[in-house]
């Protein structure tokens, strides 16, 4: 097959050329919009240069949404994947129900966010919810808790809410990765007298690593963007202790009606994200090659 | 053959003459009504009142777009600007700044006049639309929060109905124990805690957001002593009660966990998913500082703007709120609701179309409450003619109930919050 030439670039060219419009329209828009000083969506505003970006930096809401935005990463990334391995593992044996399992396992993947997000407050709710009269009845506390009162124990619950929704997805890559090892590495560490620890660390762990850097990359992504489950259970409260970058830029922009003052965010936010994409793609390339 | 000819051109010509010569006459005047009552029997109830106007009225055709609160401030102003906005537009009277702030509104002063000669409106509906020597919007319906109980629980804890803070402290402790909340008040920062702080700032004499030449004027003791009583009550109150919004506080008091709640309406979870007794259901006006005569309340008075500057249109559009306002079709268009949606007019508080609803009969003295209840009705930004753009920004982001939160959830005191929610205020008008 020959490399270089026209054909790839005519091949390649509509879909850059579709992902410049979608993509890269939008983004120049916001930059502009940045730039100025619009309020509410349809009015006009007029060009102010970088004092958005001045007064943003200098504040205190973009650098503590980002912390939070880093700790919701972080948190969901580490209980996903504890979540998902252990259930990628089990599901891996061969067992009596295993197919069954294996389908009923996404099920919370594929409810709808917003059923999550009720049987959630449902469940963690003082007026009928189920998880306080349980606490309470195996005696673990005495009086009901408020698991969105602060923000910390609101921040841990969204933690654990979005992880819930989302790591039968991680479960899955993961059980793909896992099927793909040989059984002849897990017999010959048998027959060399290797415990159940040693194989999962000498032979499971480091073949899912491939797997797993994938997933840290993706899941970086998708886990930062997460704002629908966010803004259904805390919107940003209390006290703004659930205020993620996502959240900031819609209420900057819906309920504060500043609208390039959250174009601004959006482009910082952008070149966040666009700058962890290209250095775990390095990251990920270096380590393949 | 020829003959023929001639004669086809001779009636195509005058049947093209014919229709040049009338044109407006034969076009009715189209009007598009954007409203954000979405559930679908009200979408049905309104539909069902559109359709009888059509009929009665061909040389008029109104159609219904039923639109989201949480998108309509983002979208009708890009559709205004657009051109492709409503002719009718309904609203809470935070959303009309906005608007006029971009120039879609003009006012209706003399066309509410006209219809306050006719059906007298509740003065308070129109003065949260009444400002900048205007008024910009007409009242449709009024929404008024009052407190809501069990009278059983009440008389078996021996406490009678509390209209002063002392009294309604005091009531709370009382009915606080191991199985029932005393009070189910919000901490979230959401509209239905802006509301339920505003109740208490009302009730101790800070109705005003705004000095008279547009300055914040929030930070003051009376404000001070509101969120310090908010937040005494508010401890009698379930922990998750900081993300509440109305729904959860009608689910604590429906199932009997909150022995009170302030809310606009609980008849029909009360009817549906309570005991559904009318004569045990309580609602009474919201208690007072001592020292304030009478107690008063958070009102919504949703309106209808007309956006369309065209004439014909306009005209149109008076014709169908006139319409909506007729006794006899006025109860059925409150009811798209039972028993939330109370007149604002006083034609329409004794209309029979408004009492023969199943509902308002069965509630009718709480529904009797409510309207009273109504009268004294305030709303945050809208008081004393003191309404300014920048309000549409302090309700959007919640600074009330942002305000409470740094009480509640961080520990500062009263003073400091206020005095931090004045500092977000002002933010906010820079």
């Amino acid at each position: 097959m020959r490399h270089g030439g026209l054909l790839p670039l005519l091949l390649v060219g509509p879909a850059l050329l579709f992902l410049a419009v979608v993509l890269g329209a939008p983004l120049v828009q916001a930059v502009v919009l940045s730039l100025e000083d619009v309020k509410v969506v349809g009015s006009e505003g007029s060009f102010v240069g970088g004092d958005n970006y001045v007064r943003l930096l200098e504040g205190g809401a973009f650098w503590g949404a980002t912390l939070r935005s880093l700790v919701w990463v972080a948190g969901n990334a580490v209980l996903q994947t504890v979540l998902a391995l252990a259930v990628a593992l089990v599901l891996n044996e061969r067992f009596r129900g295993v197919r069954i399992a294996r389908t009923w396992v996404i099920l919370s993947w594929i409810i709808p966010t917003v059923v999550v997000v009720m049987i959630w407050r449902w469940l963690f709710s003082n007026s009928g919810g189920m998880i306080n009269p349980l606490l309470i009845g195996l005696g673990i506390v005495d009086r009901p808790i408020g698991f969105f009162s602060d923000p910390v124990s609101a921040m841990a619950t969204l933690i654990f809410i979005n992880s819930w929704r989302w790591f039968p997805f991680v479960a899955l890559m993961m059980l793909a990765a896992l099927m793909r090892i040989p059984d002849d590495l897990y017999e010959a560490a048998r027959i060399d007298g290797a415990s159940t620890m040693q194989r999962f660390f000498r032979i499971t762990w480091p073949l899912l690593q491939p797997t797993l850097a994938v997933l840290a990359v993706v899941g970086t992504l998708l886990s930062f963007n997460v704002f629908d489950v966010i803004w259904l259970l805390t919107a940003g409260g209390p006290s703004a202790g659930t205020q993620t970058l996502p959240v900031l830029i819609y209420e900057t922009a819906f309920k504060g009606y500043r609208l390039s003052e959250a174009a601004t965010v959006s482009v910082l936010t952008s070149l966040l994200l666009m700058g962890f994409a290209v250095l775990a793609t390095r990251v990920l390339g270096g380590a393949q090659r | 053959m020829r003959l023929m000819t001639t004669a086809v051109l001779a009636a195509t010509a005058l049947t093209a003459v014919t229709l040049v010569a009338r044109p407006a006459a034969a076009q009715p005047v189209e009007l598009m009504l954007w409203h954000m009552e979405q559930p679908p029997h009200r979408v049905a109830r309104v539909q069902e009142l559109i359709n009888s106007f059509n009929a009665a009225h061909p040389d008029i055709v109104v159609t219904q777009e039923p639109q989201n609160w949480g998108e309509i401030y983002a979208k009708a102003p890009a559709a205004i600007a657009a051109g492709t906005g409503p002719d009718l537009l309904f609203a809470i009277p935070d959303f009309t700044p906005i608007l006029k702030d971009i120039g879609a509104l003009t006012s209706v002063a003399d066309f509410v006049a006209e219809l306050d000669a006719e059906h007298d409106f509740v003065d308070s509906t129109v003065a949260a639309y009444s400002y900048d020597g205007g008024v910009w919007a007409v009242p449709l319906y009024n929404m008024a929060m009052s407190l809501w109980y069990r009278k059983s629980v009440f008389e078996e804890a021996g406490i009678a109905v509390p209209t002063t803070w002392p009294e309604w402290k005091a009531a709370a402790e009382a009915l606080s124990n191991d199985e029932t909340w005393g009070i189910g008040l919000p901490a979230n920062r959401q509209l239905y805690t802006d509301q339920t702080v505003y109740d208490f700032m009302v009730n101790n004499g800070a109705s005003e957001l705004y000095n008279e030449d547009g300055t914040i004027r929030f930070d003051n003791p009376q404000t001070v002593e509101a969120y310090d009583f908010y937040a005494q009550m508010q401890a009698m109150s379930p922990p998750d009660s900081t993300s509440w919004t109305w729904g959860e506080a009608e689910a604590c008091f429906s199932s009997r966990a909150c022995a009170m709640i302030l809310q606009f309406t609980v008849i029909t979870t009360y009817d549906t998913q309570a005991e559904g007794d009318p004569e045990d259901l309580g609602v009474a006006p919201i208690p007072h500082a001592e020292g304030q005569d009478e107690s008063y309340t958070i009102a919504y008075p949703n309106a209808v703007m007309l956006l369309s500057q065209d004439e014909a249109k306009r005209e149109a559009a008076e014709t169908f709120i006139r319409y909506l306002l007729e006794p006899e079709n006025y109860g059925r268009f409150l009811n798209m609701e039972p028993g939330l949606f109370m007149p604002v007019t006083a034609d329409g508080a004794t209309a029979e179309s408004f009492w023969n609803d199943p509902l308002a009969q069965k509630y009718r003295s709480q529904i009797e409450v409510m309207i009273e209840n109504a009268q004294n009705g305030m709303l945050f930004g809208f008081t004393s003619g003191r309404t300014f753009p920048s309000i549409a920004a302090i309700s959007a982001q919640n600074i009330l109930a942002e305000t409470l939160q740094r009480i509640v959830v961080d520990g500062e005191s009263p003073a400091d919050a206020v005095a931090a929610g004045q500092a977000r205020m002002m933010e906010t008008i820079e």
